[in-house]
């Protein structure tokens, strides 16, 4: 745990039920995006785009809108098969919270997450997501002007 | 369906220090009670608030968040929460401490 002398600020993200995001840690580019394309044809997902939140550290956000019991199961067959330990302990807190969250706004020695790579249709939830994470972006922009 | 902005993590406020008293029941059983002092204590404590409404009612919101430290997990719409803060949380500091993604 690190605590600095600037004021800080909280962590702002991004949340809703019916767009499948996974969140990946410790885990290379290649692994993401293959586990991403895998998902993406198995439940007609459409399109994905990978942001990358820190070194070895991915999200993903898929562009078909689904129901939040579809959405569960489709990131609960991905925990199961890839077997990641940070993805299951994500997984069980976005069911106890019953919505999905992925980070926006800068956290500590961690930047914004960036989109690093696109494929397929994005006119979905990606189009929304996009939407919110430019909003919030610039909501920082002009909490840090003033 | 409904998009959210969540802001969530760490933060310190000053919360009134609980007292433990007792008192004899008239059926013989000592029952331990708790009331609320004036005394306050500074804690460290985590909290969330999903926020939902328009976009400058969100900025305002937000902007207000960095303030007012939410009460644990707490759901609303921006233009209520600007209408009320002080229901939904209470004055503090955020602090940067690590934080798991949630």
């Amino acid at each position: 745990m690190t605590e600095t002398s600037n004021p800080a600020k909280p962590i702002l993200g991004y949340t809703d039920t019916e767009t499948v995001k996974l969140d990946f840690d410790n885990t290379t580019f290649r692994t993401v995006k293959y586990w991403a394309l895998k998902t993406m044809k198995q439940f007609k997902l459409e399109g994905f785009i990978i942001l990358k939140s820190s070194k070895n550290s991915y999200h993903v956000v898929f562009n078909r809108t689904v129901s939040w019991s579809e959405n569960m199961s489709i990131v609960a067959w991905v925990t199961l098969l890839t077997g990641f330990e940070k993805l299951s302990k994500w997984l069980i807190m976005q069911c106890i919270k019953q919505s999905s969250t992925l980070r926006i706004s800068s956290k500590i020695e961690k930047p914004s997450p960036r989109i690093v790579y696109r494929q397929g249709k994005e006119k979905g939830q990606i189009c929304n997501f996009i939407y919110y994470r430019k909003l919030i972006k610039n909501i920082i922009r002009k909490l840090e002007s003033t | 369906m409904v998009k959210k902005i969540a802001v969530y993590g760490n933060y310190q406020a000053k919360v009134p220090i609980k007292q433990r008293y007792w008192i004899k029941r008239k059926d013989g059983i000592k029952q331990r009670y708790w009331k609320k002092t004036k005394r306050l204590k500074k804690v460290t404590m985590s909290g969330r608030y999903e926020f939902h409404g328009k976009g400058k009612e969100l900025y305002k919101a937000v902007v207000k968040a960095h303030h007012i430290v939410p009460k644990g997990f707490i759901d609303v719409s921006a233009e209520r929460f600007l209408k009320e803060p002080e229901e939904y949380g209470f004055e503090g500091s955020w602090i940067d401490r690590d934080i798991e993604s949630r």
